[in-house]
């Protein structure tokens, strides 16, 4: 290059990468737990407010991690009976339900050849810790045709070491097909008003079509049955941010 | 027994119960929003244009969207049963309705029909329609003490700039 003066040309420093962290700003804003929303009613709001401002102050003194159905989790709640007073429990979530301060989600394990569910309340004062173990989404929001699955889709190792979550980003979707027991089951699964998508069926052809009969094609049209929950969403994020931010 | 008191609590249910079957109430109210959306003014019972101005609304608010929309175009598809209203809700009542937040028909009452059966009826008409105005706002008499007043006023006003 020509100088102006012949002297070197003067150093310049190339200029600094400007880092954007867009990871932390995505996952706030991405989940809500489901408990928040308020449900379609002519409830006054205020009810709804001041239950959302128990659940916050409950979640300052404790951490209850995001999780979906189809995790597997560990919880130690406090029991005067046991020598420890505290039980542990790991189990895969099959449900999540209730709204506000009632708000629960089931666990599902095999002990020993026998299945057992147990159904926390997310806010009780009793759960002294909730660890997520392993982080999957399944296809369906319900699971609970593992009652009437093979034993081994629901039986999880009660001694599992929580498994390292690779990336910040997604959720891996487990598409895991369940092959089920031998018919009758608890609710027929292969009903279109279920939508189950993880089960694989065995079950001939002209008893699928027959399930078919039940299916309501005109409800997808129904417009005001839908629940727009976005600007519901938005507000309440809000609000948790400012309040778990102090 | 009073089961007449029992029968009418709906236990938080909003939908009203039309024809043989839930299928056959949604063609009903298919049936209306078609029509409402061809003429623009339609004369129903009651009951049949209050169940179908929420449909009718959340119609035209999924084709705000515009029709590029997947979801917009299936809806218009399934409630318009003659297809050419389909072009004519996405090009003519979306634009007419894209400045207004919400509310876009008038539902009024009207006297009852005819017939045996004396039903409450109800005009429902999509606003901004090219047909004549059902209601024109009267302005009260010139004669009433209060206007009398008024009118006084404005001409001292008057004489009073004049001069």
């Amino acid at each position: 290059r020509v100088s102006s003066d012949g002297k070197p040309p003067k150093f310049q420093p190339p200029p600094k990468p400007v880092i954007i962290d867009r990871k932390t700003q995505k996952e706030e804003s991405r989940f809500l737990s489901p408990e928040f929303i308020p449900p379609r009613g002519r409830k006054d709001p205020l009810k709804y407010y001041i239950e959302r401002k128990d659940m916050i102050q409950r979640r300052k003194v404790f951490n209850i991690p995001e999780f979906y159905v189809g995790h597997i989790l560990a919880v130690t709640t406090a029991n005067p009976l046991a020598s420890d007073k505290c039980s542990r429990f790991v189990g895969i979530c099959i449900q999540r339900g209730g709204t506000g301060l009632g708000a629960t989600f089931v666990l599902r394990n095999v002990i020993e050849d026998q299945g057992v569910e147990i159904c926390y309340e997310l806010y009780s004062p009793r759960i002294q810790a909730i660890e997520v173990l392993k982080l999957e989404k399944r296809l369906d929001e319900n699971l609970m045709y593992l009652r009437d699955a093979l034993p081994e889709y629901s039986t999880v190792d009660v001694n599992m070491k929580p498994v390292p979550r690779m990336d910040h980003e997604e959720i891996p979707v487990n598409k895991v097909q369940v092959r089920m027991k031998p018919k009758p089951w608890s609710k027929r699964w292969e009903r279109p008003k279920y939508n189950i998508k993880g089960i694989k069926f065995e079950l001939p052809e002209h008893k699928m079509q027959a399930a078919q009969k039940w299916s309501q094609p005109w409800l997808e049209f129904d417009m005001l049955r839908e629940y727009d929950t976005s600007k519901i969403e938005e507000k309440i994020r809000k609000e948790l941010r400012e309040e778990l931010g102090k | 027994m009073r089961l007449s008191v029992a029968a009418a609590i709906s236990h938080g249910r909003v939908y009203r119960r039309f024809g043989l079957s839930p299928r056959s109430r949604l063609d009903l109210l298919r049936n209306l929003v078609t029509a409402l959306v061809r003429h623009e003014r339609i004369e129903t019972p009651w009951a049949r244009a209050d169940e179908m101005r929420g449909y009718a609304e959340r119609l035209i608010d999924y084709a705000k969207r515009g029709d590029k929309d997947e979801r917009a175009m299936r809806m218009a598809d399934f409630w318009l049963t003659e297809k050419d209203l389909i072009h004519k809700l996405f090009k003519v009542l979306a634009p007419r309705f894209q400045p207004h937040a919400g509310s876009y028909t008038r539902l009024l009452q009207i006297p009852n029909r005819d017939g045996l059966d004396r039903a409450k009826m109800a005009v429902i008409e999509l606003k901004g329609n090219p047909l004549p105005p059902l209601v024109r706002p009267r302005r009260d008499s010139d004669r009433t003490l209060l206007n009398q007043l008024l009118k006084g006023y404005r001409q001292d006003a008057q004489r009073a700039r004049g001069t």
